[in-house]
Parts: C-alpha cells; structure tokens; sequence
C-alpha cells in the first residue's frame, strides 16, 4: 500500500547518561576518541556466568536536590537523563501537552527480582512493571499528558521515537520526551550468557572474527515537537519511521531480513526520501554473526549499487547493547554526526568480513557531514525498526 | 457487531476506521455473552478467575508459555468472529498491536526463580514474546507495536491501529491484548492500591479495518459508560478492558458514536468514532 508522506518532526536537543560519560557531550566525544566503555561488571555478582562484563555506568551523577531520592536504577538512568536533557532545553509547553515516549526491552525487571526476594516490598512489585520508570519520569518532568512505554525488545528507542512523533503529528501534545533506556543487571546478563549471545572478545561488528554481542546500559531523550512550532536550537529532524514483525522466530532475526527490509522501505517512503539520497547509515551492528549479515544483505537490496558507497558504522562496540537506549543513542549519534561533520568509527572492525562488503567506517573517523541518515533496529520477537533522520550543521 | 465479509483491501483513500470484530476469551468463557451481570458478586471472594490455556498441538509451541498459547487463541476467536480464514489475515498488510499490563510476568518470575525452561526460555521473558508467536502463527509481517500499561494503553494501542490505517500503512489491524494473574497472584495482591478484583484474565482481539468513523483521542476526566460497564460485567482486566468494552458495544449492536476510555496510574485515555 502506498504510504503518504508525513510531517517531519523537529528534534530540538537530546540528553542521555552512557557508559561513556555523563552526559550527550560525554557519549559524543567518547565516540569520536574511541572511548571504550566496557568494563568488568561491579554492581552485582558475575562470577558464574560465562562473561562478566559489559558497558557498566560506573557513577551516576547526584540527582538535583528536588528529584525524587528512590527509584530503580532504570529510573535513575532516565532521571540523569532528563537532566542532562533539561539543561539544554526546556519543553516549554504546558504539563497537559507534554507528553512521554520511552522504549525499554527490560523496564525495571530488576525491581521484580528484589520483589521476589526476602526483603521484597510493595514498591518493588510495583516498581517490576515495566512501565513504571516511564511514568516516574513523566512525574519527574511534570508531563501530563500521553505516557508510554514501548517494548518492540532491542527496537523499543526506534519506535519510542516514532510513536512520539505520531503523537505530535495527530496534535495530541504539543512537545514530546521520546527516548529509551535499560539497566545491565542480572537477569538479563544470565539470559544472554545463558544463551551464548556474549563474546570472551571485544564487540566486532562486520568483522570476520566477530563472535557475540556485549551487554550495556544508558538511557537516551530528545525532546520533540511539530516542525511548525520549533524553536531554535535545534539537533534535527525526525523524518519518519516504520516498525515491523519478521513473522519467522522469537529469539532470531529472519535469516533474509525481509521484515527489515519492509522497515526500512517503508520508512523511506515515509519521509519522502529515496534510497539514493540517503547518506549515512547507523546499522544495529550488534556483532553476532547473523545481525551483521542480514543487515548488509537488506541494505545491498534497498541502497542498491550504492551499498558500497555510503558510510555505514555500528557504536555497540565502545558501549556494549544497551537495548531500549541503543537506537535512541543512535539516532542521536547520527544527528550529532550532521552537526559536527564526522562519523564516528565502529570500534573492533579490523578485519573486514567479505560476507559484509559495505563501506564501514573503522579505524578512525571519517570527516563527512551526512544530510539524511538512516538508523536500522532489530530485537528478540522479530521485531524491526527504521528512522529516517536529518541533520542540521553546526 | 458486524463481521468482515471478505478481507478488506480499499480501492480508494481510507476514510475513516472502524472495529469490524471482538475475539474475546476471559475466565468467565468465549464472548460477551459468557459474562456475568456483576463480577464481584460472580466471583464470590476468590481473587483471580482464571484463564485455562487452549490445547495447541503444534510442535512449535511446545516451549510458548501460557500467554502465548493465550495470544494465538485470542486472535483464533476473532477469526471465528469475523468470519475469516487465516489467510485473510496473512501477510504485510495486516499490523500487529499488542497490549499488555504485565502477562510478560509469569515468565519473568519463572525465570528469576529459575523454575522453567533454563536457557531457551529467557526469550520467552520479553513481552515481544507474545505477539511473536501470534506472528508466526499467522503470518503477519505488517506494521508491529507493544505497548506497556493498563487500560490506558489499550485506548493507545487502539488510537495507534487508527493511525496506521489513516496513514495506509496496512489494510488492517489486529489489536491484541493478553493479561494473566495467576502465576503472580501473590505479587498482584500485594499491588492493591494498582488493581480492584477480582482479577480476571483474559485475551482480546479486534480487527480495525478502514470505514466511516472518524477516531478521537482525547483524556477525558470521567470513565465512558461502556468503561464501568465493562469493569462491572469482566472485573478487572487491565489492559484487555477496553477490548471487551468493544465487545459489549458489538453485543449490544450499538450504533452511532462508540466512546472508550481507560485508566491507568493516574492518567485516563480515551477514544471516540463518530461518523466522519
């Protein structure tokens, strides 16, 4: 079915807290330095998994002296977040028009387990629905208007955000936080290791030798409105976007991508742009040896001879898979690779896998300013997801 | 409620959506029509009804969990309900909208408390796990959303299917809610000030295809009467709750505007058609 164009969406700042730093300055310049963030974990017991380390937030910055003191660590993330993300832009919109957009694969699972436990309370089990670190940051912000949570798995960021912008776009609310978050704790780091989704090496995306994925964690916000009502400064525009099921496994991606590949045609289509003017792709380069094929096949279907020619990279590498924040961090790496006039580089891609011939940035990075960027996302349940972004020079 | 005559595929620009069916199983039974007048007094003091998983005898879903099997049943009853084959509903053009309070938590607890599966059961814990296995089992590769929440969700999830149909993204769409209690009675009533029983869990779906009724989403400050209509005849369903106030407007043949709303943590969503 032929699908309209649609609106863009501005996106006017971001604020995120990554095992890179502290703040979207920190995650930016921790990228284009090579920063790796991965680290053995220390917040709790690894010893008997296979691997014990991640991209573990080492220190989180206090809290303003009015936010709320308890919380998960989910709520934690999202509440640095916010601050970092306040102190850029302010929503100025009234509480009833703003609303909340996050995707989280994990919400605050990790309150579950305490609620299970010997000393468990009411607010854990409160707190172990996934939804509740959302509604915490709309408490947080003030927001009263929509508050969802979105949880297509390792896709929820790129869907988050797309959600966020039907929501502006149907003029429900007049500015939107849209993001994604999650916390590497021990539930998940024994689901992965059990599964053998975790590498003994380092993250290497379209390597020949890549062999697994590294858990991380981060919490990723931007702070959207209509394009007709922007303000300056502003980071980009959201294009458009598209979410899609493979329909073929619960825990792996369709070995032919198609659902991937609807994703992205449909997204394109969406924005109005054609395969030809797309110039930069951040890929979900997850480094397992399956992702890092599909996707090259998907993009050599959609960008056709141009495959080869357009940047692609993968920033898992320096701050493991941060799940629900992974392609919200993405898509703010693309904005900020428009403004600032360089991509970063896909850190642990030495040797070029011949099976993923795409024009991958590595080694260092490379001094391009891309217009139109696109973001791909891929989670466990088949889902897909892809952003269609413009950026703006500084 | 008026079923699909044959699928769905517009000549022309969609103008306007509406539901063209309800599967609806609770722990009361199939339909609206199983039940009763009031679910306190039904329920006579137990806190959860129920929800028996259907007999699936697939070798596929021989490690899906309960809300899974729960999920493909639901949209089996709205496929009887609409009249439709699987194949009417197969493929890139039907989306997916799945809506769920916390069915992921059985899972989650049976993982935490290492009780099932082991290894290749951690993907089961996602709340995608779900509509996966809906998607596998029916083949949609459409458009696909999971939303989080309570009956508000639900209300978010329908006014999404809305969208995606005005804005031709498929020709139809499947919102399907699941919520089961049992296997964390303990921890729901613990969660009191969140839920009023009695809890009772069901699986819903509906079929949104393009029609004559404009979609309105709105917060409105009082519940729609088919909202308490809903919550005194189902109990507490969570985010199934505005699937089976569809499905009590299907059973009462209303016609004209249809207004749902539902509750959530505070906040109360609600959608409205009204002719467009």
């Amino acid at each position: 079915m032929a699908r309209p164009r649609v609106e863009p969406v501005a996106i006017l700042a971001a604020g995120a807290v990554t095992p890179l730093g502290p703040d979207v300055d920190a995650f930016w310049s921790g990228l284009v330095t090579g920063a790796d963030g991965i680290s053995r974990i220390e917040r709790f017991p690894v010893d008997d998994l296979r691997v014990g380390r991640g991209g573990e937030i080492k220190k989180l910055r206090a809290a303003r002296r009015d936010a709320p003191r308890r919380g998960c660590r989910a709520t934690q993330l999202l509440l640095a977040a916010a601050e970092d993300l306040l102190a850029r832009v302010a929503p100025g919109v009234a509480p009833v028009r703003l609303g909340v957009v996050l995707g989280t694969a994990l919400g605050g699972v990790e309150e579950l387990e305490r609620a299970l436990g010997p000393d468990g309370r009411l607010r854990h089990a409160a707190g172990g629905l996934y939804d509740a670190p959302a509604h915490a940051l709309a408490r947080r912000l003030d927001a009263r208007g929509p508050v969802l949570t979105v949880s297509t798995a390792c896709a929820s960021g790129a869907t988050a955000l797309g959600v966020g912008a039907d929501l502006l776009r149907a003029g429900a609310v007049d500015a939107v936080v849209a993001g994604g978050y999650d916390t590497l704790c021990r539930f998940v780091m024994r689901g992965f290791d059990a599964l053998r989704s975790l590498t003994r090496d380092r993250i290497r995306p379209f390597d020949r030798r890549r062999s697994g994925l590294l858990l991380g964690e981060g919490a990723a916000l931007v702070l959207m409105t209509r394009e007709r009502d922007a303000r300056s400064p502003r980071l980009g525009r959201l294009l458009g976007h598209a979410s899609t099921s493979d329909g073929t496994h619960v825990a792996a991606p369709d070995p032919h991508g198609r659902g991937l590949e609807l994703a992205l045609r449909a997204a394109l289509a969406e924005s109005g742009v054609a395969p030809a003017d797309v110039d930069f792709v951040s890929t979900h380069g997850t480094g397992t040896q399956l992702n890092d094929r599909v996707e090259t096949e998907v993009l050599k279907r959609v960008l056709g001879r141009r495959a080869g020619e357009v940047p692609v990279n993968s920033i898992k590498s320096g701050l493991g898979h941060t799940m629900g924040a992974a392609a919200a961090l993405e898509a703010i790496m693309c904005l900020l690779a428009s403004r600032e006039g360089v991509v970063p580089a896909t850190l642990g891609l030495e040797e070029r896998d011949p099976a993923c011939d795409l024009d991958c940035v590595a080694g260092a990075p490379r001094p391009v300013r891309p217009g139109v960027s696109v973001s791909t996302s891929l989670g466990f349940g088949g889902c897909n997801a892809a952003l269609v972004l413009e950026g703006v020079s500084s | 409620m008026s079923a699909l005559a044959a699928p769905a595929r517009p000549t022309a620009v969609a103008t306007g959506t509406r539901v063209a069916a309800v599967g609806l199983l609770t722990g009361w039974g199939e339909g609206p029509d199983a039940l009763p007048a009031d679910a306190m007094r039904a329920a006579a003091g137990r806190d959860v009804i129920t929800l028996a998983p259907p007999a699936l005898r697939s070798e596929r879903f021989r490690r899906a969990t309960r809300e899974c099997l729960l999920g493909v049943a639901a949209v089996e009853a709205l496929l009887r309900a609409a009249a439709l084959g699987r194949d009417d509903v197969r493929g890139s053009e039907t989306a997916l909208v799945y809506v769920t309070t916390a069915a992921y938590g059985a899972s989650n607890v049976a993982f935490v408390e290492a009780t099932a599966g082991g290894t290749l059961h951690f993907p089961y814990t996602a709340p995608s796990a779900v509509p996966a296995e809906v998607a596998i089992e029916f083949g949609l590769t459409g458009p696909y959303l999971i939303l989080l929440g309570g009956p508000a969700a639900a209300i978010d999830a329908l006014w999404q299917a809305t969208r995606l149909l005005e804005g031709r993204g498929c020709e139809r769409v499947l919102v399907l809610a699941v919520e089961t209690f049992a296997e964390c009675e303990g921890l729901w009533l613990r969660g009191r000030r969140l839920v009023r029983g009695p809890l009772v869990e069901a699986a819903a779906c509906a079929l949104l295809v393009p029609g004559g009724f404009a979609a309105t989403y709105t917060a409105p400050a009082e519940p729609a009467p088919l909202e308490t209509l809903a919550r005194r005849r189902a109990g507490e369903t969570l985010a199934c709750g505005p699937l089976v106030a569809l499905a009590l407007s299907g059973q009462m043949r209303a016609r004209g505007p249809l207004a749902l709303s539902g509750r959530w943590r505070g906040r109360r969503a609600g959608l409205a058609w009204t002719a467009a």
